[in-house]
């Protein structure tokens, strides 16, 4: 048995250099000011009126768009089960196909679909409705936030629900349970792990995205994403930039702290 | 009715995803090049596709770099998901953390720190470097999708195998390999499309002359997406729907309950073949297509170019490649604050760049410029002094920079929309646009409309001034309907907006597109901004790029790259040559001295300023 563990030497010595080593560089920019010094003063800036805002602001929008992702993708996640595909790869390949298109571009279509003059304004007016603003409001963001994380709630949704054994199902259904009462007790506390995967794999990119609040907020909405963005790309300041990527990096220990809690099997996976 | 429900919900979902996918589709076909106006259907996309051989070779390296980093990244992640779950649990949880990391962090942050790492370890940024990046963030994928599938597997299986004589290489082949299969093949699939679909840390780790289709796409945001791209999406899109559909189609089995392992393995066969295989065909494909295209000249003269996105007519570069016999490798950029960290970090020794005016003083303050050999640059004679003069305010002795593209910033304005004159900044705080006024998306831009409003200087750094301005930003925001950079081009093109904020080099084009539109320069003065041809100090060929430089300043040369990309040249003789009275002597492109009155350069203010301007653009951007 020992001898398998050799087998995560290649990866060990990748992640070391990769991922902990860049890691360990952020953690340096993200304490030190621009001559050396050890300071605070990076991480404090989160406090500031408009970064805190900025962070609140971006919480809520992904919280809402995080739930919205599970509220579609639940009953999704288990029409697809229940249906006789018994292809996990042809489910999986329709949710990643659109992701062969560029991610901007498809970001950038979303723009034409919204825009005042744009398809879905021009279809109501065909019908003689009211045009709607849709565009640079922060439903617009969370459209498509929904719209680019869908996939990564999908997957592990439909991931455990396919799994669930049907006769325990049936067996409550037997003793004499209703729908609801089955889906309370059985099939949601079993489906808990992708649950919380899917919850984390959506709320954490929907957290640091700064292209989707640009492109469909019209920048009128500045996210977490988009004053780290820009620390490091307007402002040249890697400093503070590090810094508040540091803080982000708290949710993101949350976030796996509770995914080991739930989801102790890996259960939950994407696949 | 529970079925229909059901069906409506599914297509429901499946038009929410796709949407976005039909319309590119349909742009693809669409002869105007602006994304927000149909100018009737086309296949002149489709043909100039195949033509272009930048957009081929990005093709190549993107298909290439997909493939390998899938293939190493499912090699490691597999080899490593098999050891993670032979381990104790603690050691486990640790690191699953780790893997956990790529995936959650924010790409601008992995991308940085990656080409930190790069540099600091002397590697050359270019194609290896991006491969080692992708890999690193594809290993996560892989382990992610192979974890579940060997927590599944039956560890007795394993050792009854043993038990019966079989190694354990054999038996791991023969028992856990094809349970853990279909993992494997969906982590190398997962891995290949996000290594398809990444920009940023691609941008950071890339060198030049290696572009992806990704970081393709972002250089040409500035000029607008070239519509070669939307067709390029579509058959890449299509020829993977085509193999989808091919595998899926594969016979069914007779009855499910009936069938055995057996059948099942069949039933899987097709897919595990055809996805790799058909990947195979299209990197070869591609890679042959490529090679066609490609000319097989090398010599020892080299010359790496590094300039904005679209900002240069290619065949230009052919021309010049041919009358020297020097191979140049060409990089764009997106922004000039994109460029700056990879010229200060040194780590590629680029020959010769195109940066704005306060970016040609920051570098110089650093420096990081070389100073020009005039001697070599003979042709500097047909740049219009004026602008010689007005590069002293960034270049004072004029001498390290060569005037390439010039400009002033105004307001394009939609005739049938606004019926008054426009002539002043104020306009833009007009009650009467609410919600149909576009701004720039950059600090300085934006400060700059505030403050020449003001009649303050636009390199102000008095502190009750930019208060000022940052409270009339405040006031303002309301009106605005979006702060954008290069939007402005199609969404005023498309009737979104009354007013915009925009360079002058895009009033050209878009009153081509759009004839209501109508560029001025307000009175108060605005931002005359010049890119110019700087040498850094680390260059490896510093004569050819004179020798470039100079190329560039031949008249006839100006000309082509004047009529490519539309932003008005400094050249004089080669404005002389333009044929179009109304474009020679346009005034929006080559404004007078009068039109300029109370008009400015950028200039670089210094760290302390620099984050002080940006601290007020947050404050308005969070208002």
């Amino acid at each position: 048995m020992n001898r398998k563990k050799l087998l995560t030497g290649p990866y060990f010595f990748w992640a070391v250099a990769f991922i902990l080593i860049p890691l360990a560089m952020v953690l340096y920019y993200g304490l030190t000011d621009v001559d050396g010094h050890l300071t605070y003063e990076n991480l404090l800036a989160i406090g500031t009126v408009e970064n805190f805002k900025a962070l609140c602001l971006s919480l809520l929008l992904s919280i809402v768009s995080t739930a919205i992702c599970l509220l579609l993708a639940y009953p999704l996640a288990m029409i697809l089960s229940g249906m006789k595909v018994n292809q996990t790869s042809f489910i999986v390949l329709i949710f990643i196909l659109p992701m062969w298109m560029n991610f901007l571009l498809r970001t950038m279509a979303w723009q034409t679909l919204l825009e005042k003059n744009g398809v879905i304004n021009q279809l109501l007016g065909f019908l003689h409705l009211p045009s709607i603003q849709l565009i640079n409001t922060p439903y617009a963001i969370i459209l498509g936030m929904v719209y680019n994380f869908l996939p990564f709630m999908v997957l592990p949704l439909y991931n455990v629900l396919s799994k669930i054994d049907k006769d325990v199902i049936f067996a409550a259904r037997d003793l004499g349970a209703t729908e609801l009462y089955t889906f309370r007790k059985i099939i949601f506390p079993l489906s808990l792990p992708g649950v919380v995967s899917g919850v984390i794999m959506v709320f954490v990119p929907a957290l640091t995205t700064f292209v989707i609040s640009d492109l469909l907020g019209g920048s009128k909405i500045l996210l977490i994403g988009n004053v780290i963005e820009q620390k490091f790309k307007q402002g040249s300041n890697w400093h503070v930039g590090s810094g508040l990527s540091l803080v982000l990096m708290v949710f993101i220990l949350i976030s796996m702290v509770v995914t080991t809690k739930y989801d102790k099997d890996g259960q939950g996976g994407m696949f | 009715m529970k079925k229909t429900a059901r069906n409506i919900y599914l297509a429901l979902i499946l038009i929410l995803m796709y949407a976005p996918i039909v319309t590119l589709m349909i742009l693809s076909f669409n002869a105007s090049k602006s994304r927000s106006k149909w100018g009737g259907f086309t296949l002149q996309w489709y043909s100039s596709l195949f033509r272009d051989d930048a957009i081929m070779s990005a093709l190549y390296n993107t298909l290439v770099i997909a493939f390998l980093s899938a293939i190493l990244a499912t090699l490691i992640g597999t080899c490593a998901s098999i050891g993670i779950n032979s381990m104790k649990s603690r050691w486990r949880t640790v690191f699953m953390g780790v893997t956990n990391i790529p995936i959650l962090n924010s790409d601008i942050v992995t991308g940085i720190s990656l080409m930190l790492l790069f540099i600091a370890c002397r590697f050359t940024l270019g194609f290896s470097t991006i491969l080692m990046a992708h890999i690193t963030f594809n290993i996560p994928y892989v382990i992610l999708s192979v974890m579940p599938k060997l927590k599944q597997t039956n560890k007795s299986t394993y050792e009854a195998a043993r038990d019966l004589g079989a190694g354990p290489f054999q038996a791991f082949m023969k028992v856990v390999f094809p349970d853990i299969l279909p993992g494997v093949l969906s982590g190398f699939l997962m891995a290949f499309t996000m290594s398809l679909d990444d920009f940023i840390i691609t941008h950071f780790t890339k060198g030049p002359g290696v572009d992806t289709l990704s970081t393709k796409i972002y250089s040409e945001v500035r000029k607008g997406i070239r519509p070669e791209m939307y067709a390029l999406s579509t058959l890449l899109f299509l020829s993977v729907m085509v193999i989808m559909i091919l595998v899926n189609s594969a016979p069914k089995e007779p009855d499910k309950k009936l069938s055995l392992e057996l059948e099942n393995e069949k039933k899987k066969l097709p897919l595990r073949q055809v996805i790799p295989a058909a990947l195979v065909i299209l990197v070869a494909g591609a890679g042959f297509l490529f090679h066609l295209g490609s000319k097989g000249s090398v010599s020892d003269e080299k010359l790496i170019v590094y300039n904005w996105g679209e900002y240069l007519d290619p065949e230009v570069i052919d021309i010049f490649e041919e009358e020297t016999g020097i191979t140049v490798t060409y990089e764009e950029y997106e922004t000039n604050e994109i460029m700056y960290p990879k010229i200060m970090s040194k780590a590629i020794a680029y020959d010769v760049v195109c940066p704005s005016d306060y970016m040609i003083q920051r570098m110089r303050e650093n420096d990081l410029l070389a100073k020009i050999n005039w001697d070599n640059v003979p042709n500097i004679k047909n740049i219009d002094p004026t602008y010689m003069e007005q590069s002293r305010s960034f270049d004072p002795e004029n001498e390290y920079s060569v005037p390439y593209c010039v400009g002033t910033v105004g307001i394009l304005y939609n005739k049938t929309m606004v019926k008054e004159k426009v002539d002043s900044w104020d306009i833009l705080w007009d009650e009467k646009y609410r919600d149909s006024i576009l701004m720039q998306d950059s600090v300085r831009d934006a400060f700059a409309v505030a403050l020449k409003r003001r009649g303050y200087s636009l390199n102000s750094v008095v502190v009750d001034e930019l208060i000022q301005a940052t409270d009339d930003l405040i006031a303002q925001k309301p009106l605005v309907q979006a702060y954008v950079v290069d939007q402005v081009r199609d969404k005023m093109i498309g009737n979104e907006a009354a007013l915009g904020v925009i360079y002058s080099g895009e009033a050209l084009y878009t009153q081509r597109e759009n004839p209501n539109l109508e560029y001025v320069i307000p009175k108060e003065g605005t931002n005359v901004w010049i890119d110019s041809w700087v040498i850094p100090s680390n260059a490896q060929n510093k004569e050819n790029a004179e020798k470039f430089i100079n190329f560039l300043c031949r008249p006839d040369i100006a000309l082509m790259n004047f009529e490519y990309i539309t932003y008005a040249t400094p050249n004089k003789a080669a404005r002389d040559l333009i044929e179009d009275d109304s474009i020679r002597n346009s005034r929006v492109l080559f404004p007078e001295a009068e039109d300029l009155k109370g008009s400015e350069t950028f200039q670089f203010l210094g760290d302390e300023a620099d984050s002080y301007y940006n601290e007020l653009w947050n404050k308005v951007k969070s208002k």
